[in-house]
């Protein structure tokens, strides 16, 4: 059961203070509840363990923390768009999922001799998600650049109110297929955690496993979209067919590409026999020996390779300040996986990767994914060895009306909270290791030339469905 | 240009030309509010396992080039208004393609004041590719078949 304070309005400022002058971290904020019965949440996190403080927002405004903990800029912004909810001191207060007409509204105001401004989006010229940017330019320059996400917005967390915790699973689900086993088991845990459950030694095996085929394909993907990004093709190509490699295994082992519907609340939805677990095992370790392979070829394309270096330089200031998570972070010296304090899950001396050299840069990115991939093949090479059962939950606590579940997604730490009434669901709120980052990709781009805008953004492969909802 | 555009979209429409028989398809892809499932799908169309270019079927930057405008997901009320705008671009004779469940109206997740309602009502749809999201061996026979019919 994750602990909950109740504090008084002006009271949540000063928790948020504390709570980051002791080390503690902020993971996420949302707003809850009907007209009279509104709150204001905050998640933060420490090393082992994360807590929950609330205040009341009957009133329709709470005092603004961002100049305490920049990292939630956005959530202030979305519980403004969406719930109506004022916050004192944040000014001006830009508009993030509405779109007003007027671009002062939503923009950075850049002033200054020869700035012009780029617009590209909502439709792009790939198969690419729907989003715009707007970019503030001097020459090919970039001074500064406005994403303008929430084109995708299909109310999922409003749609998700009033179901049965079991049919709400899918709206996390359906947030985003890149990250559908990330979203699915933090909801999932979230519910467990509501109703003082916990998950069995095989519930925690087979959600592992779910969860490492996840990060294969799309860090598989991610470093293919690099190469795509500066024109290698055939980096991109083998990268692309490794990527569906990993898929085919996700599909003979648990029946869908993108492992959809092999995670259920409460109890498990998938299960490994012993000649599957084996098939699956045979087939990973064979693309173990071609992936590396074909990294060792990216390492010595110098064509690549020079592309990479000081680019998108995220530092490791910045993306703390920013609330930067997963490879973004890691790849700036930020030796924090939310892997490495997952009690519900089976990564018992887990340490996070950690480049000689974390520069921050594109290609710093591209290197972390690569040294994570091992640890992953290594994890399911071990995890494979032995059948899966479907596993299922324990009493072990009380219930209570909110639970919380954190889990590292391929782009970082994702928190799902869920609020429930009895059996349904009264609100469900997704904070993606996606959203934690657009703010860095937005910092991460100021400085560098527009033509290198599209490698920073796949260095990045930040998915826009599970930031909109 | 606009009028010079508009000239030649009434020449073009009015000339009833048929495909005779092409050899390729130009396909934009509009993402109308997706899980990012047919995104990766359709990518994944490209990949050496598929190939979908050796068909002559090629995913184009522009609608003006395009012969399909490819969309995908339920049709958000903030993506509407941009899928309008690339099916007016396109030039004539246009085909529209529904990738995916979510773009045939099917089992749609989402609060209904969000999204502009089925796609059908929206656009005239030509190819219907049905999954969720589906294959990228299903993607490539569902185009292979409008390619061999057009």
């Amino acid at each position: 059961m994750t602990e909950v304070e109740h504090l008084e309005t002006h009271s949540l400022r000063v928790g948020v203070e504390r709570a980051v002058a002791s080390g503690e971290r902020f993971a996420g904020a949302w707003a809850s509840g009907g007209d009279h019965r509104a709150s204001w949440r905050a998640l933060l996190v420490s090393p082992h363990d994360l807590r929950v403080i609330s205040c009341d927002a009957s009133a329709g405004e709470v005092e603004s923390i961002v100049d305490i903990v920049e990292a939630a800029g956005w959530d202030e912004r979305e519980a403004h768009d969406v719930y109506g909810l004022e916050f004192a001191g944040h000014a001006p207060m830009r508009a993030l999922a509405a779109h007003p007409d007027d671009p002062e509204l939503w923009m950075t105001p850049v002033t200054g001799e020869g700035v012009h401004q780029v617009a590209v989006g909502p439709i792009h010229a790939g198969v690419i998600e729907s989003g715009h940017f707007r970019f503030h330019v001097v020459g090919e320059r970039i001074l500064a650049m406005d994403p303008r996400l929430f084109y995708k917005h299909r109310g999922l967390e409003r749609a998700a109110e009033g179901r049965q915790a079991a049919d709400a699973l899918v709206h996390a689900q359906r947030a985003c297929a890149a990250c559908a086993v990330t979203n699915t088991v933090a909801y999932a845990q979230a519910v467990e955690d509501a109703r003082g459950l916990e998950p069995d030694r095989d519930l925690r095996m087979v959600r592992t496993v779910l969860l490492e085929l996840e990060r294969l394909y799309n860090h598989l993907h991610d470093i293919g979209a690099i190469c795509a990004g500066v024109g290698y093709a055939p980096g991109s190509m083998a990268f692309a067919a490794l990527k569906d490699r990993a898929q085919q295994v996700n599909m003979s082992a648990f029946g869908h590409r993108f492992l959809f519907g092999a995670v259920g609340a409460g109890a498990g939805a998938a299960a490994l026999d012993a000649s599957r677990a084996d098939a699956a095992r045979g087939r990973l370790r064979e693309m173990q020996a071609d992936t590396a392979a074909a990294w060792r070829e990216l390492e010595f394309t110098g064509s690549l390779q020079a592309r990479l270096d000081g680019i998108g330089v995220l530092v490791a200031d910045d993306a703390r300040r920013l609330g930067a998570v997963g490879p973004a972070a890691r790849a700036a010296g930020i030796r924090e996986d939310a892997r490495s304090a997952s009690p519900r899950l089976a990564y018992e001396g887990f340490t996070p990767a950690s480049l000689h050299a974390p520069t921050g840069d594109v290609g710093s990115r591209l290197r972390l994914r690569a040294l994570e991939l091992e640890t992953t093949y290594e994890l399911l090479e071990e995890m494979l060895a032995k059948p899966l059962a479907r596993g299922t939950t324990m009493r072990r606590g009380a219930t209570s009306e909110l639970g919380v579940g954190r889990v590292e997604s391929p782009r970082g730490a994702t928190m799902c909270a869920v609020e429930l009434d009895g059996e349904r669901v009264t609100r469900l709120h997704l904070r993606t290791g996606s959203y934690a980052n657009w703010p860095a990709l937005a910092h991460a781009t100021a400085g560098n030339l527009l033509p290198d805008f599209p490698l920073i953004n796949k260095s990045f492969e930040l998915c826009y469905a599970c930031v909109d909802r | 240009m606009f009028i010079l555009l508009r000239q030649l979209a009434t020449i073009r429409r009015e000339a009833h030309l048929t495909r005779g028989r092409p050899r390729s398809l130009g396909i934009r892809h509009v993402d109308a509010g997706s899980c990012n499932g047919c995104e990766h799908e359709l990518g994944a169309a490209s990949n050496p396992f598929h190939d979908l270019q050796r068909h002559g079927l090629d995913i184009v930057a522009s609608p003006r080039h395009a012969d399909i405008l490819l969309i995908t997901g339920p049709v958000t009320t903030r993506m509407a208004g941009p899928l309008q705008t690339a099916y007016r671009a396109m030039p004539e004779p246009r085909l529209v393609a529904a990738l995916g469940d979510c773009a045939l109206g099917r089992n749609i997740v989402g609060d209904s004041t969000q999204l502009v309602g089925r796609l059908d009502d929206v656009l005239p749809i030509d190819i219907r590719i049905p999954g969720c999201p589906p294959t990228p061996g299903q993607i490539a026979e569902c185009l292979l078949a409008a390619l061999n019919s057009n």
